[in-house]
């Protein structure tokens, strides 16, 4: 299957956070969600996706092509959506249409127009104005009016309620009815993922812990349940992020399917969600995380 | 055609779309060479993932229950009663054999699970 | 890059349409041409780059398919589309009001000013930000004010004979020279912007 975004063993060095040897791909025609913590680097991700950061080494290349030499072209075919307003905010969305659409070859206005009227934005209000969600629904506009092959957006659900967020979801639905298109998104609210998401990539600390088919994850993962006597040095060796109580221990196994063929019915075991699987990784030494996906 | 989906069920959401779209072939709902909505189009209707229903499409295909066409969609195969029978019959041999499982766990008598699968089968008629 | 000087003249049209007309005025009242000139110019240019610092700014530009060297030219270039708008509206000014022509040495004089202070500005305020380049201004302008009023109140008759002594310099090859010396520095100054906003982090 063909690749929108490929990283290669991408080096990336900050105060107080590096990005190690990073590969990443994102398929075409499926929509990736992009999930992880606070502060493990999805944002950083994206910007190098986008060129707004420069990898200290390594490769990134979009569409088959690399910033170097088609930086124009790549992002000609990108429509991105920040977690925050990056519109300028003193002039009407009139104006703002006149700063952006010049920009884009393939600029569509019936289109522009039919997600005003859709999202029942006024074309001449000051955006300073305008409240967060409305601010994200303009930023959507522009993301989606120039037929954009590649839809990138960061956190694009924070702070919007949960009537809208649906309505994004349908719209992303009906994006994604043309095969060509792909999304690349990153969010906190893993709910979201279960309705649109395809693939699923989880970092943790600067590391890809992995990016699977969505049903996937429930194959592969589990949720262990058991009394504390089965844990010894050996059996821990199963689990990552192990939380033991005067009652039992709950931990999050890789490998459903060997579990339970150790643990046979002595545990329970039960299908995770994205959000116990970010919580145990997070819990679980790094190292166990990577070395059993 | 019709589809429920349960997001609380144990079984995975492609393995219900997959049972459904059989049951619609084999009760004759989905009528051999009748086109399926588009793997894409079911994933809006059912407001799901492409991918599950991708999956779904590619163990009924699997299974002989429908073909592709590139560019043209997927479609529900030719199904032989012969087929149709054998299949059904396997599942049922499948099912009984449980049972006959669960009887013995508790020590119920061949002759008994006899009667007792006579009722049932005059019960549901 | 057409696009985003346009989209600059957009976003200062209110600076325009006040400070044009405000400039006309100026005329009228018989004000120094050359300081307002000056300040009027470096006042638009800066103000057009301080709208576009914001980290979210940056953020909307880079990824708008422009490279980080077509955003850094559109304010060279755009910086002196605003010059030559001050000098259009000085020079049509005082052939509305005072029936004359400018002299063209004045409005070459003007341009290289401002052209001086945008080559030191601009790669200032690339590496750093533009407040505090304002702010240093703004404090220079007052102290400036202070001096000539409570101290040497005859320094700006002093700046202007200098500036009336250089101007009457009927010396084609200085006037070339300083011509070159201020392109060059514009250049340079463009040169060093561009390799500065290439590694900037927002």
């Amino acid at each position: 299957m063909e690749n929108v975004v490929e990283m290669r063993n991408v080096n990336k060095t900050f105060k107080g956070f590096a990005l190690k040897d990073f590969s990443l791909s994102v398929k075409k025609g499926f929509v990736t969600g992009f999930i992880g913590g606070n502060g493990v680097g999805k944002s950083t991700i994206i910007k190098l996706i986008m060129n707004l950061l420069q990898p200290d080494s390594g490769e990134i290349s979009l569409f088959g092509l690399n910033y170097k030499n088609h930086e124009k072209e790549i992002k000609q075919r990108i429509g991105f959506v920040f977690d925050n307003n990056v519109l300028y905010e003193n002039i009407t969305l009139a104006e703002m249409k006149k700063i952006i659409k010049p920009a884009y070859k393939n600029w569509d206005d019936t289109l522009f127009h039919q997600y005003i009227n859709l999202f029942e934005l006024p074309m001449k209000k000051q955006i300073k104005t305008f409240s967060k969600g409305m601010m994200m629904k303009a930023s959507l506009t522009f993301a989606l009016s120039h037929h954009a092959e590649l839809i990138i957006m960061d956190e694009p659900t924070s702070g919007l309620d949960p009537i809208f967020r649906r309505e994004l979801l349908d719209i992303l639905h009906d994006i994604m009815q043309d095969s060509e298109k792909t999304i690349f998104f990153s969010t906190h609210i893993t709910t979201d993922l279960d309705r649109i998401a395809d693939y699923i990539t989880f970092i943790h600390n600067g590391q890809h812990i992995f990016t699977k088919e969505h049903y996937k994850i429930e194959e592969d993962y589990a949720i262990v349940k058991g009394e504390t006597n089965l844990l010894d040095r050996d059996t821990e060796r199963e689990f990552i992020g192990i939380r033991r109580s005067n009652h039992g221990f709950e931990a999050l196994t890789t490998n459903k399917q060997r579990t339970q063929n150790i643990f046979g019915d002595t545990v329970i075991l039960e299908k995770p969600t994205l959000e116990d699987i970010m919580l145990y990784t997070k819990k679980g030494t790094d190292h166990y995380a990577t070395s059993h996906s | 055609m019709q589809i429920i989906i349960s997001n609380t069920s144990k079984d995975p959401i492609y393995e219900q779309i997959y049972v459904q779209i059989k049951k619609h072939i084999l009760t004759n709902e989905l009528q051999a060479g009748e086109a399926l909505p588009s793997m894409r189009q079911l994933a809006k209707d059912l407001d799901i993932s492409v991918i599950t229903t991708k999956r779904a499409y590619e163990e009924l295909e699997k299974n002989g229950f429908i073909y592709s066409i590139v560019g043209k969609g997927s479609f529900v195969s030719e199904q032989s009663n012969e087929m149709i029978r054998e299949r059904k019959m396997k599942v049922i041999e499948e099912q009984l054999l449980s049972a006959i499982e669960n009887s013995k766990e508790i020590g119920v008598e061949l002759a008994e699970l006899q009667e007792l699968l006579t009722l049932l089968y005059k019960e549901e008629t | 890059m057409l696009h985003l000087i346009r989209k600059d003249i957009v976003l200062q049209k209110y600076t325009l349409l006040i400070l044009l007309p405000v400039l006309f005025i100026d005329l009228f009242l018989d004000g120094s041409r050359i300081y307002v000139g000056i300040l009027f110019s470096i006042a638009i240019i800066m103000q057009s780059f301080a709208t576009d610092e914001k980290s979210s700014v940056h953020f909307l530009l880079n990824s708008l398919p422009y490279t980080r060297k077509e955003i850094v030219s559109s304010k060279y270039v755009g910086a002196c589309v605003f010059i030559s708008l001050v000098l259009l509206t000085i020079f049509i000014g005082n052939l509305v009001i005072h029936k004359e022509f400018v002299p063209w040495e004045q409005l070459l004089f003007i341009a290289s000013i401002v052209a001086v202070f945008i080559s030191l500005a601009f790669p200032f305020s690339y590496l750093f930000k533009s407040q505090y380049l304002m702010i240093a201004s703004i404090v220079l302008f007052v102290l400036y004010f202070i001096i000539v009023a409570k101290f040497i109140p005859d320094l700006n008759d002093w700046i202007r004979g200098a500036v009336q002594t250089l101007l009457s310099l009927d010396d084609t090859l200085l006037y070339g020279g300083a011509i070159f010396s201020v392109i060059l520095l514009y250049f340079c100054s463009y040169m060093l912007s561009v390799r500065i906003y290439s590694r900037k982090v927002f």
